[in-house]
């Protein structure tokens, strides 16, 4: 076989015409040399040549490839089919299409966030860098670490190529235009390199940067240089004020740099000072690059014949207490969380859709190929292959497929685009999205799939060689139609086990709703955020007097009917922090006490928040300025420890191991939701707000100095309140930024986006698997009524009352329907548990989702098949007969 | 003419030199002393599958009568099969002579 004549058989051809002139030229000429008459000559010529054009054919057939030749005119035949019939195939492109998209979109998701690689170079010896420890029976297994472990393991690790620590924070940047609060990452100098990433202009931090002492300096991100700098390539070497301090830019990361899930606007060194490298706080989290050959386990080995070394004598019994042990993961893992339960139950949920999409179109094709067994009978009779009318059929449901799926990839670019607008902070890696290779080689791969499937179903029944000749194309028996009815059976229970998951999602998210979550009209609740520097105002008794004047500016504009700090809102999980919390008389001798949530809290927070006072007070301004030892706690804490909210008040608590500071429980609040609607409320502890004595005469007085400012009012979200609100501040300090404007209900939404989205992703599948399987058993019946009109003019004819003929069909749509069901219902228990841990409020067995479900589909089925049963009973006897 | 040996026996004719249809059907009957006669129903389809094979290639040339003609010429490769087919049918020619002659064989 030779390509090239095969693309340019018309070529080869003429040349092999003009070959054959030649031929039959010369010879005429030599006949005539003979002395033959120049008539006679040429046929002679043409006599002794034999018939040109079988020549010609032969030829021809030499540079021809059978297989591809009739499969191209099969294609072209299929798409000539598809045209023709527009309404069959508009249909199932259509459900094709839906079924391809949603399963390209939500694979693509899951190859952006599970599969792919992290985008940094060679990811996968990246780990993050972690300690786990178990405090009062609660495992942590994401301990941050101390300075003074960052340090050793830096030294001495023997398994790490590259390893720094970092911490999230934001900063405030002025100087020209307004103060900006800005994302910050704050980085040791070996961080970058173990991520393998180099700033687009500019270098990386040095070890001198880490220094204190020496200059200060700054990185920007690609995105923040754009915004803030325009793009200036001059920008390196500039002078930056962050936080006050100005700072010289020494590098700009590249545009696609992402720090984790984080989009940072700048970098900044993290300095600790050499002298006093203490262990504490476990605050830094770190990521190294294993040196090649380690594995996990190893490099957990090495990390803790390193750390065990640096423990100070005085903290030995407790680390040996909590356990506390290096806990070193896959960097992957840090970044993905467990989206993966979700993502898996959609995939899986999606994927249950195609099947059914396939299914009904399996049914739409074979419905159109027993409608031309007629013709097929004809064809075989005339002599074609029956290989010939399995191809066909087979092509014709390829180019369905491959239609469905081109629609397919264009539906799921418009989803992903959509979704990826979205901002959804639930979903880790989400602005890694995107149409790849794999993406469409997955879409490609279900539409052959799916047309392998629907295409052999049938070739199948219809294309093979005793499949054709016994078809006599008159009314066919039920037992033909066996196919059709074990694919509605499974359209049917399908469509349920979509339905349960759907109903269990929704009665999860309504129970999620009617969770009490210990604040009242979060909407009315404005809340922005408030740092006040150190380097701008030094003294914590200034600090703590703005706090004061900033409250009470702000409570008194017009519509404000509480205003109040607090350390960080509820559910709020970017300022939510622990503490170790001693209880008096409850102590364990040699063991550390609870970690605890805790807050700070200025007086009228509650109010604010709209959380309900059980017990005793609320702090006082009087409680600030006379720095009284006082706290207040939640229910759960004050029922845990002193069995009653009252019995709380005047009880004695203590922060931390160290230091002997007791502070005095003064009131009890009602439990707060902290963590999310659909997490238990944990024990809180609320701390006031304004200056603290030092628990160590040599240190100075604290104050926290970033809070959130809470204002409940009717006038949230307006920009006339903002600029109210953002004047009333100003007027105490006019650099302070105002950062993180928004109303306590978007955190609200937030903490549940994760099961709405969920929720509303499954409530599509499922109705779109209840609106197929409608079709799937409509379409049956109708096609049976259609096969069975004679035998219903008989009985009609005989006496039969058009209610009895209803009930045969109407019969048998129920009887389908409940076979599926049955099915259904089996296959949704025992796939229940994989959705079990996206559950709120219901079992994975919640009998109201199944019951409703099953009655559902059941009612659907009857009333699909209801009309086709009455156009049966409508049929007139004598015309029905008479056509035949 | 016995099956196979058409496709050898054009190839032997090209030994000499490129040469069109017309002359390879010549040269194949002159040679044969007219035993052999040549099908062109045959010839030209045969050129065509040999070329397919690389065994000669084609181009266009003029004739001795100063006209357009196709001609053919062997390729490396075709003298390699050449060789190869020549003494295949030398064995094959010696085989059935034994079986025609055996007392002849057995005497020698």
């Amino acid at each position: 076989m030779n390509w090239g004549r095969f693309f340019h058989r018309g070529k080869a051809d003429t040349e092999q015409r003009e070959e054959l002139e030649f031929y039959l030229d010369v010879t005429t000429e030599e006949y005539i040399a003979r002395g033959v008459h120049p008539a006679a000559a040429r046929d002679a010529a043409r006599k002794k040549l034999g018939n040109a054009t079988w020549i010609r054919e032969e030829v021809y057939q030499m540079n021809t490839l059978d297989f591809l030749e009739g499969l191209l005119r099969d294609a072209r035949h299929a798409l000539r089919m598809i045209r023709l019939n527009s309404g069959f195939s508009t249909a199932a492109i259509l459900s094709l299409a839906l079924g391809i998209g949603a399963n390209t979109a939500i694979f693509s998701l899951v190859n952006a966030v599970l599969i792919r690689p992290l985008p940094y170079p060679e990811s996968e010896s990246l780990v993050g860098v972690f300690n786990s420890g178990t405090i009062q029976g609660e495992t942590f297994s994401d301990m941050g670490l101390g300075p003074g472990m960052y340090a050793a393991l830096k030294e001495h690790s023997a398994a790490f190529q590259e390893f720094g620590v970092w911490s999230p924070g934001t900063a405030t940047v002025t100087g020209a235009g307004d103060p900006e609060q800005i994302k910050t990452v704050t980085v040791t100098q070996g961080l970058l390199p173990a991520l393998g990433v180099q700033p687009v202009l500019g270098r990386r931090f040095s070890i001198e940067d880490d220094m204190p002492g020496t200059a200060e300096t700054v990185i920007l991100s690609h995105s923040y240089w754009l915004r803030r700098f325009g793009g200036d390539t001059q920008m390196v070497g500039q002078m930056v004020v962050v936080d006050f301090v100005p700072r010289q830019v020494i590098g700009v990361m590249p545009r696609t740099f992402r720090f984790l899930d984080l989009s940072p606007d700048v970098l900044l060194p993290q300095r600790f000072a050499k002298a006093n490298l203490r262990i504490e706080p476990f605050s830094y989290s770190g990521i190294a690059r294993l040196k090649p050959g380690i594995t996990i386990g190893l490099a957990n080995e090495d990390s803790t014949r390193v750390l065990t070394k640096v423990i100070p004598e005085n903290a030995r019994s407790f680390f040996e207490q909590a356990r506390v042990k290096p806990n070193l993961r896959p960097l992957k893992r840090d970044v993905t969380g467990d989206i993966g339960a979700v993502l898996g139950v959609l995939m899986g949920a999606l994927g249950l859709v195609f099947l059914l999409v396939c299914a009904n179109v399996a049914n739409l094709v074979l419905v159109r190929a027993q409608a031309r067994t007629q013709e097929f009978a004809i064809r075989a009779a005339l002599g074609a292959e029956w290989g010939r009318i399995a191809r066909e059929l087979l092509v014709e449901s390829l180019m369905l497929g491959l239609l469905g799926g081109a629609f397919g990839m264009a539906l799921a670019y418009g989803a992903l685009r959509i979704l990826t607008a979205q901002s959804l902070t639930t979903i880790p890696r989400l602005a890694e999205v995107s149409v790849d290779a794999a993406t469409l080689a997955f879409g490609l791969a279900c539409s052959i799939a799916g047309s392998l499937f629907f295409g052999l179903i049938a070739a199948l029944k219809c294309g093979i060689p005793g499949k054709i000749l016994n078809a006599r194309g008159a009314s066919m028996g039920l037992h033909q139609l066996r196919a059709q009815n074990v694919l509605v059976i499974a359209q049917v229970a399908l469509a349920l086990v979509l339905l349960v998951v759907g109903g269990l999602l929704t009665r999860s998210f309504v129970a999620l709703r009617g969770v009490h979550p210990g604040f009242t009209q979060p909407e009315r609740i404005q809340t922005l955020r408030i740092a006040i520097p150190e380097t701008q105002v030094p003294e914590p008794e200034r600090v703590a007097r703005m706090q004061a004047e900033i409250v009470e500016n702000v409570s008194r504009l017009p519509g404000v009917q509480a205003a109040a700090f607090t350390s960080g809102m509820p559910m709020d999980a970017d300022y939510r922090s622990g503490n170790l919390v001693a209880v008096e008389d409850k102590l364990v001798p040699g063991q550390p006490p609870p970690n605890r949530r805790v807050k700070s809290v200025s007086p009228g927070l509650f109010a604010a928040q709209g959380t309900r006072l059980l017990a005793g007070r609320d702090f006082t301004w009087e409680d600030l300025l006379k720095r009284r030892l006082v706290a207040i706690v939640s229910e759960s804490m004050a029922r845990e420890n002193w069995g009653q909210p009252n019995t709380a008040l005047g009880k004695r608590l203590r922060p931390g191991a160290l230091g002997d500071i007791w502070l005095e429980v003064v009131g009890v609040v009602e439990d707060v939701h902290d963590d999310g609607a659909h997490r238990p409320a944990p024990p809180i502890v609320y701390f006031r707000t304004g200056v603290n004595d030092p628990w160590r005469p040599d240190r100075p007085p604290s104050i926290r100095r970033g809070l959130t400012l809470a204002i409940r009012s009717g006038r949230t979200g307006t920009e006339r309140f903002l600029r109210e609100v953002a004047t009333a501040i100003h007027s105490v300090n006019p650099s302070l930024p105002l950062t993180q404007v928004r109303t306590l209900n978007d955190v609200y939404r937030r903490s549940m986006a994760r099961t709405s989205f969920t929720f509303i992703l499954l409530g599509i599948a499922g109705t779109m698997a209840l609106a197929l399987s409608i079709i799937g058993v409509y379409g049956v019946l109708a096609y049976a009524v259609g096969q069975r009109r004679r035998e219903v003019s008989i009985r009609m004819a005989l006496g039969a009352q058009p209610s009895q003929v209803k009930g045969l069909f109407v019969r048998r749509g129920i009887l389908l329907a409940s076979t599926g069901s049955v099915a259904g219902l089996a296959a949704a228990i025992g796939l229940s548990r994989w959705v079990s841990s996206l559950l709120f409020g219901v079992t994975a067995l919640d009998p109201v989702s199944y019951v409703a479900s099953a009655m559902i589909v059941s009612a659907a089925a009857v009333i699909a098949s209801y009309i086709p049963a009455r156009r049966a009973s409508s049929v007139d006897p004598i015309e029905s007969l008479r056509v035949d | 003419m016995v099956q196979g040996t058409l496709d050898m026996l054009v190839l032997r004719t090209l030994v000499v030199g490129p040469a069109h249809g017309q002359t390879i059907a010549h040269a194949i009957e002159r040679g044969s002393e007219e035993v052999l006669q040549v099908e062109h129903g045959s010839l030209y389809p045969a050129l065509r599958r040999l070329e397919n094979r690389g065994w000669i290639a084609s181009f266009w040339g003029t004739s001795e009568n100063n006209r357009k003609a196709k001609y053919y010429r062997l390729t490396p490769e075709g003298k390699k099969q050449l060789a190869a087919q020549t003494s295949r049918w030398e064995q094959l020619v010696k085989a059935i002579g034994r079986i025609m002659h055996p007392a002849r064989e057995g005497q020698s």
